[in-house]
């Protein structure tokens, strides 16, 4: 397997589809254990769409081409298209083993921990912030920490903590909840949880502040849609911030 | 069909894609189809080459719309990405034949479009030339080589007779570059 190092040297080569075929393929195992570099990678992959952007005509007869390859249901009947509907299933919002971080807008819960155990937490409002710089900068930061957390031997969330008290979910791969519910984290300081804010029913990218605390371990339950001061629930995942 | 997809995001088009909806994947190919058309003429330097990477594009788009996580990155962004995989394949499985020799007039231009999307490009292509220009030549060149050309770094590297770390450097560094001139500038991925 290529070191983490090795693999994130060559992810912007990777993106222009530029590295050997051998080399690339063992960039692209790495990649799939590493939600930091399938972050890097996807942004780069953005980078290098927008360099690729130069709009053609498209040629007259093309589409039609395209269409008569389909296996059309605009001639297809109903029970033939039922099955293919059937075979589908679920679509895009099948989590990977560790689905990225999304949403441009990233949730701020602007939290200390010094106030926040005696209440719950509440959205300060969504900022749009470009997710890859968010926690491209925080990935940068000399001293960050990564926690990752884990339902039995998963990891299912992956977050990011720098220097000075800020903190990012940077990956997921919770399942969404339903409305009224909704993951709330925790830091736990000298064994009682602390709220770190609420995460929402579908976790994406959320920043927190985990300020001036001696955290050991980040926990997420499930709770009802406004939160609990305390735990209701035992953790669906947990996690030990390092030293 | 009738369906009018106007106000549709293009996630939403391809959950309706995911269920059999061929207007949905025609809106798409509306939308998109004439970037990714664009970028595999441009690497391949063929309009023939061009149109079966598009077919492939699209047929896969339908074969396999899971394949597509909006959360990864915008649609045209995850086309683009493809489109150029399949159009380097194409110049590479024929390295030795001469890419000049089977370059092509463009044909009669025609695409299915709206306004705001066409001033929409044409605001990203200039935003991409200014981030361009922010490069230094090295690294221009390198990226240019490698991404239109479909050479990998290694053959750059020989091609500009240069260590294959420095240019894995330029090509890193300058992709970086863009990157930041990109997002400075408003333009964060490919989102309309």
């Amino acid at each position: 397997m290529m070191s983490h190092d090795d693999a994130a040297s060559l992810l912007a080569a990777l993106s222009l589809h530029a590295v050997e075929p051998e080399e690339e393929a063992r960039v692209e195992a790495h990649v799939r254990t590493c939600a930091r570099c399938q972050l890097e990678l996807d942004a780069l992959r953005e980078t290098a769409a927008a360099l690729g952007t130069s709009v053609e005509a498209l040629p007259d007869d093309l589409w039609s081409t395209i269409a008569a390859r389909l296996d059309g249901p605009s001639v297809t009947p109903r029970g033939v298209l039922d099955a293919r509907r059937a075979s589908r299933g679920r679509l895009a919002t099948v989590p990977r083993a560790l689905a990225l971080a999304a949403a441009a807008a990233i949730v701020v819960l602007a939290v200390g921990l010094v106030n926040a155990n005696s209440k719950v937490s509440r959205l300060q409002g969504a900022l749009a912030l470009a997710r890859q710089g968010v926690v491209a900068e925080a990935l940068a930061t000399p001293g960050h920490r990564v926690v990752n957390l884990t339902a039995g031997a998963a990891r299912v969330a992956e977050f990011v903590l720098v220097p000075g008290g800020r903190g990012y979910l940077v990956a997921s791969s919770m399942p969404a909840l339903a409305a009224d519910r909704t993951y709330q984290l925790w830091a736990i300081v000298n064994g009682s949880p602390i709220s770190l804010g609420l995460l929402g029913p579908a976790p994406r990218s959320v920043a927190f502040t985990l300020a001036g605390t001696s955290a050991t371990i980040l926990a997420i339950t499930v709770e009802p849609a406004g939160g609990s001061v305390r735990p209701t629930s035992s953790p669906v995942a947990d996690g030990r911030i390092a030293a | 069909m009738g369906d009018d997809f106007d106000e549709t995001s293009d996630a939403q088009l391809v959950t309706c894609v995911a269920r059999g909806d061929e207007a949905a994947l025609a809106e798409v190919y509306r939308r998109h189809g004439g970037a990714v058309f664009g970028l595999a003429r441009r690497v391949t330097g063929s309009v023939a080459e061009a149109e079966d990477v598009t077919q492939e594009v699209f047929l896969r788009l339908w074969n396999k719309p899971e394949a597509f996580d909006p959360d990864r990155g915008a649609l045209r962004s995850f086309l683009l990405t493809q489109s150029h995989a399949r159009a380097v394949d194409a110049v590479r499985s024929r390295a030795a034949r001469s890419r000049r020799e089977r370059r092509d007039a463009g044909r009669t231009p025609r695409a299915g479009y709206d306004v705001a999307r066409e001033a929409w490009d044409h605001v990203l292509a200039e935003e991409v030339r200014r981030a361009l220009s922010a490069l230094s030549d090295d690294e221009r060149r390198a990226i240019e080589l490698a991404y239109f050309e479909g050479r990998t770094y290694v053959e750059v590297a020989s091609m500009l007779h240069e260590p294959e770390g420095t240019i894995k450097s330029r090509i890193r560094k300058g992709m970086s570059r863009m990157r930041g001139a990109l997002s400075a500038s408003g333009v964060q991925g490919l989102e309309r």
